[in-house]
């Protein structure tokens, strides 16, 4: 009988090898590959990475992940109040915030970017209004903190709905418990709620970190040329700069930059040691 | 058959205890409305300090949001707490030296037994020496080992443990009163018994004032030095467990104290009454008068119904029937009596003594019985 559980995964096996393993092995390869070429057949070489670190790419990676750092931060910062509300005060009308953020998903990010853009260029909707009472305004987009805004409101549903799972998971009574054991509303939060809420805090923070290590549209769209984000140069490497290989090797250094980096955060916060099911 | 209703238990081993503040928490006219819905109704009692009280009462009597209007976590909408004296209504909980122990216990899932046990004393500013210390000590009077229990999480331990871990915990706080909501009730009936009994152990040997919250008139009788009965949000009868047991106030609490026999009686003016079932109607003597056309209820308890194959010569009340069933429970052996179809009197017998044959008849003498109202 063992064998039939093996037997059973060897379809999702095949279809996760297929494709998921095998595609994200021919980028790694391809990163090795001389410039310029498109053929999987040849010597590996270093040439692509050399070159990477010879240009200005990091400062384009730097840029990525200081958006997406700040992204989480802020995404944080703005959620955990509206998902605690959602998960513990509000009653009935939590579910129709939950449908109305959700709806906006419906609705392709960049066309939601460009309504922003309308919102926020000169004699935009902002601007315009500000114009009747006669105060003169130049355009709002175009610099770094637009691109946080725009990036902001494309994943505050992947940071939101996570917390809100987390924070739902704390018992009420534990929170009263520690209430009536002495504590201020500041300290239940300290040390019930926050840690409490940690695994929807965790989810809601990779989510979002992926998500916008990889976004291009807000700062292509909001950003205009303020700034360079890794996923612009590596779309211009497939694109424009038919060099595969490079953008081979900026998608495999990308990925290893994410990787290191979530899997040190999650070994920082060991959910299982939170949640009280450590076993020894 | 009113009974006076202040006052300490006599029959009980501390009865040699006085207890020092006769009124240590006072609640007067204390009132809960949700909308039109009063789910506590002007409930008034006094609680002694260094006693264990029970509130008594079916689920939904509001037996929960009066324990939550004392702890601080429900505002009454009129009446007011006292505890030593000062009024305490309108304190948070945070702020108020009592302490609850959950029905769900409530203990933080992330941090270890011993974490959990010195959570009020680090929250107080204690030492980490001074809390380590206080933590063992509670652990160990707790009968939890501390060397293997002060570094376990909550979902490693049993439930009796954890039991004994939230009750440390609320210890640790040091509070004036601590407040149980029915700690007891998921917990298997075996080691239920031996926690009733630890609890009043600590209850003693820690001279804490109790206030125990439960469904269960049975654990209140094991525990309490008085309880109170509520019913509907309304005090129904306070007592110790000896008079709430020998002088039930009215049928409800004899009914709540389990498989008593409650008769449906009409007075006739003198003392005798008439039990009226379907098919057939008999005259009982009763205790004492009841005047004539009153309905009232006649409760005689199963360990006061005997067997006989005859009639008993007057003034005993003897009931013809059969046995329908027999059930051992422990040393007593229980018979339900079949009087007539769908009525069943509930008679319970020592296991080893004799069974006359055959048995046509129960019977009880009239001052086994008493007279409730309904």
């Amino acid at each position: 009988m063992p064998k039939t559980g093996f037997l059973f995964s060897i379809p999702y096996l095949f279809l996760t090898a297929c494709f998921f393993v095998i595609p994200l092995l021919l980028v790694i390869w391809f990163g090795f590959m001389p410039p310029k070429t498109f053929s999987l057949w040849q010597l590996p070489t270093f040439t692509n990475y050399s070159f990477i670190f010879s240009q200005a790419y990091i400062k384009s990676l730097g840029w990525s992940f200081l958006l997406a750092i700040c992204t989480v931060i802020l995404l944080l910062l703005i959620c955990y109040p509206l998902a605690f509300a959602m998960a513990k005060v509000f009653k009935s009308s939590a579910t129709f915030l939950t449908y109305a953020i959700a709806a906006s998903l419906f609705i392709p990010e960049n066309i939601r970017l460009f309504g922003w853009v309308i919102g926020l260029m000169k004699n935009g909707i902002i601007g315009g209004t500000l114009k009747l009472f006669g105060f003169q305004t130049d355009s709002l987009l175009y610099n770094i903190p637009v691109i946080l805004l725009g990036m902001c409101y494309v994943y505050l549903p992947f940071m939101l709905f996570p917390l809100v799972l987390g924070i739902k998971m704390i018992p009420d009574q534990v929170r009263e418990a520690a209430f009536d054991l002495g504590a201020s509303p500041w300290q239940v939060f300290s040390k019930i709620d926050l840690p409490l809420s940690m695994p929807g805090i965790t989810i809601g923070s990779v989510l979002v970190f992926v998500l916008s290590i990889g976004a291009i549209a807000e700062a292509k769209i909001l950003g205009g040329q303020a700034i360079v984000v890794i996923a612009a140069d590596i779309e211009t490497e497939f694109t424009y700069g038919q060099n595969w290989p490079l953008g081979s090797a900026l998608s495999t250094l990308l990925l290893l930059a994410t990787l290191s980096l979530v899997f040190f955060v999650l070994a920082k916060i060991n959910l299982a040691k939170i949640l009280g099911k450590s076993e020894h | 058959m009113q009974q006076p209703l202040a006052g300490c238990s006599p029959q009980r081993q501390n009865s040699t205890t006085t207890f020092q503040n006769p009124n240590f928490l006072e609640i007067q006219d204390l009132t809960k409305k949700y909308g039109s819905y009063e789910a506590v109704r002007q409930v008034s009692l006094t609680v002694n300090e260094g006693e264990f009280f029970t509130l008594v009462g079916p689920s939904g009597s509001g037996k929960t949001t009066l324990l939550r209007m004392l702890v601080g976590m429900e505002a009454p909408t009129s009446g007011v707490i006292k505890l030593k004296g000062s009024v305490i209504n309108n304190l948070p909980p945070n702020k108020r030296p009592t302490c609850m122990v959950f029905q769900t216990l409530a203990l933080f899932p992330h941090m270890s037994v011993g974490l959990n046990v010195e959570f009020p004393m680090q929250i107080r500013g204690l030492r980490e020496s001074e809390r380590r210390t206080r933590a063992w000590e509670l652990l160990k009077m707790l009968h939890l080992d501390p060397n293997k229990y002060y570094e376990k999480f909550p979902s490693q331990c049993s439930g009796g443990e954890r039991q004994r871990v939230a009750l440390a915990r609320a210890l640790a706080y040091n509070p004036e009163i601590l407040f149980f909501d029915e700690p007891l009730s998921a917990i298997d009936a075996q080691l239920r018994k031996i926690l009733q009994k630890e609890l009043k152990d600590i209850q003693r040997t820690t001279g804490k004032t109790f206030f125990y919250v439960t469904h269960s008139l049975e654990e209140a009788m094991v525990m309490s030095d008085r309880l109170a009965i509520l019913r509907a949000g309304q005090i129904e009868q306070i007592g110790s467990p000896h008079e709430i047991y020998s002088y039930p106030k009215n049928a409800f609490v004899a009914s709540f104290m389990g498989e008593v026999n409650l008769l449906d009686i009409v007075g006739t003016g003198n003392s005798f009454a008439f039990w009226e079932l379907r098919r057939s109607r008999f005259l009982i003597h009763l205790p004492e008068t009841l005047p004539s056309e009153q309905k009232a209820k006649l409760l005689i308890r199963p360990e006061n119904l005997r067997f006989s194959s005859t009639p008993q010569a007057s003034p005993a009340n003897s009931l013809p029937g059969r046995i329908l069933n027999e059930f051992l429970i422990g040393s007593r052996k229980q018979f339900h009596f079949e009087v007539e179809s769908g009525t069943i009197l509930t008679v319970e017998r020592l296991r080893e003594e004799p069974i006359p044959t055959p048995v046509n008849y129960v019977y009880w003498e009239p001052h086994e019985s008493q007279i409730l109202n309904s």
